[in-house]
């Protein structure tokens, strides 16, 4: 077979994309290091004359941003370890065990990741408010208990079915039971599929607006991506505090997604080809 | 394997299930009967719900003047966002499948847009949208071109926001990436052996290999963009004039802005209609045009 050159045309068309695509980023870091006049300075400079390093504790006096992802993390993390316990039960029942009607609660399971969840919103929000717990981070939490998404199990399922079956019929013969099969033989094999779940739940909880915006009505318990909308409605003008409690929001996902990029993008092909 | 339809394998199996079919039951089957309860309801969520029949539907279709607005923009917008996103993400995709320099590093700048806060990336993007000091107005200031008052405007407002979204695609990027590199060498060989142009191998090669993920993509990608929130929420407030009053955004001002659950929920009760038949549609014409091996 040929060895083919790089292509250099289709190259620096790449890298120009590229660097178009990160331009928001690097035009928001540069923002929240101006002063406000510099940076409605018109036409705009490309860089800050003096780095304002200042304006970050600035910002943090009105945009308590730590607190924000504090309260995230409380929400974000009981969710992932819920998504994965779940997920990969549900995940195993349907890979490994037979049982009447699993057929069809597989279709109702599965079926449901093509339900729009905006649409349920009202008659959830009325029966947490029935139990009282609609004013906080139980109603959030609560739901990724409860099967981890279609998604997830479905991708946990297709990754089950590749292991040979011979392992888990080993350890039940030597008296193993299921739940021993899977978390002690199974899951340390799925690991991978596991992490980018584990990953993409983060994600989904750390950029989530909707659902904090109906649960959560006090500030002080504000997650990152509400306090961000509500900031800046707040703070209008002020727009290098605005630019910096951007890039302190950005900033935790950005650096998850550089250590797990691997699993990001192999979590991402998974969903796409194996559905 | 008869033998594992056991007592203890069915047990177990329910066991293991019972969270999941307790959020289908919870969070799917009764939610979807609670809104067409509700729906028939004149509910504040303080005093008893009051039952009006069709009402709220009567009041959606005959009087409300937001609600035409709403589909119009949330269709326009969803569509715009779909079909740029899979041209944009497809093209790059192709171009990645290269033989280029640093392909995985592209690949994961690309993706980024994908992980970061939509809030976050909503808000630096109106200001490079800003009218005044905006880079954008300031890039078409130099090639000679007028100031464009992108989310101001009732032309621009929803092209904006696509544009915008788009660019956070970075995932169909990588999923097309990989459909890309699964199209086997050896058809596309078998085309340049019988004298065919890279022409011939994009259209009848990778193409007609590409149309199960082209779908997928343009099917799940279609039910999420149909619930677009954040830029409404957090950027246009449904204005100017209703051009970006999405579906949901409207959802969530008349349930809990205004504390019209019942009027909210006839509203979410259309909107479930509406994307169901759409995802039926996707499917049906889907057999005319997707490509299944083997066939």
């Amino acid at each position: 077979m040929k060895r083919e050159r790089t292509n250099v045309v289709v190259t620096v068309i790449i890298a120009l994309v590229g660097l178009a695509v990160l331009f928001p980023f690097f035009w928001m870091v540069r923002s929240s290091f101006m002063s406000n006049i510099e940076i409605h300075r018109y036409p705009p400079i490309l860089l800050p004359t003096t780095w304002r390093l200042e304006n970050y504790p600035y910002t943090l006096s009105v945009f308590p941003s730590l607190r924000y992802m504090l309260n995230t993390l409380t929400i974000a993390l009981p969710s992932v370890v819920g998504v994965l316990l779940t997920a990969t039960l549900a995940a195993y029942a349907f890979a490994r065990l037979d049982f009447p009607l699993k057929r069809l609660t597989f279709i109702l399971v599965i079926g449901s990741m093509l339900m729009p969840g905006a649409v349920t919103i009202i008659p959830i929000f009325i029966a947490w408010s029935a139990l009282g717990l609609s004013n906080g981070y139980t109603a959030l939490i609560v739901p990724a208990f409860l099967g981890g998404g279609a998604v997830n199990i479905f991708l946990c399922r297709q990754f089950l079915m590749t292991i040979p079956r011979d392992l888990d019929e080993a350890a039940i013969i030597d008296g193993a039971g299921h739940v021993r099969v899977l978390f002690q033989i199974l899951a340390p094999l799925i690991t991978p599929v596991l992490i980018s779940i584990g990953l993409f739940t983060f994600i989904l909880y750390w950029n989530d607006l909707l659902g904090p915006l109906i649960y959560i009505s006090r500030n002080e318990q504000n997650t990152i991506s509400q306090a961000l909308a509500n900031f800046r409605s707040g703070f209008g003008t002020d727009w290098k505090s605005i630019m910096a409690a951007c890039t302190m929001a950005i900033a935790p996902p950005v650096t998850l997604y550089f250590v797990g990029q691997k699993y990001f993008i192999e979590g991402i092909v998974l969903s796409g080809l194996k559905a | 394997m008869k033998a594992r339809r056991s007592r203890s394998s069915t047990l177990t199996a329910y066991f293991f299930l019972t969270p999941a079919l307790l959020g289908l039951l919870f969070l799917t089957i009764l939610p979807m009967f609670g809104v067409v309860l509700i729906s028939l309801t004149n509910w504040s969520g303080l005093e008893n719900p009051q039952f009006i029949g069709l009402g709220n539907f009567k009041e959606i279709f005959t009087e409300d003047l937001y609600f035409l607005r709403s589909v119009v923009a949330t269709l326009y917008f969803a569509l715009g966002a779909v079909v740029s996103g899979i041209i944009y993400s497809f093209t790059v995709a192709l171009m990645l499948n290269q033989r280029v320099l640093a392909r995985g590093f592209w690949r994961s700048v690309y993706f980024i847009p994908y992980v970061v806060p939509s809030v976050g990336t909503a808000i630096v993007w109106s200001w490079l949208y800003e009218s005044n000091f905006g880079v954008f107005n300031y890039v078409l200031h130099l090639l000679g071109a007028n100031k464009v008052q992108w989310l101001q405007s009732g032309v621009t407002a929803v092209p904006s926001i696509v544009i915008m979204v788009v660019w956070g695609m970075g995932s169909m990027i990588v999923i097309f990436l990989a459909g890309l590199q699964n199209v086997p060498r050896a058809y596309l060989e078998a085309v340049e052996i019988d004298g065919g142009n890279a022409w011939h191998k994009f259209r009848h090669i990778t193409i007609p290999l590409m149309t199960p993920v082209i779908f997928y993509n343009f099917l799940m990608s279609m039910i999420s963009n149909l619930q677009v929130f954040v830029p409404a929420y957090a950027l246009t407030r449904g204005e100017p004039g209703g051009r970006t009053l999405f579906m949901v955004f409207l959802m969530y001002r008349e349930g809990f802005i205004h504390n019209s659950f019942g009027y909210a929920s006839a509203l979410s009760l259309i909107f479930f209609v509406f994307i169901a038949a759409l995802t039926v549609v996707i499917f049906a014409t889907s057999r005319r045009w997707m490509f299944y091996e083997g066939e």
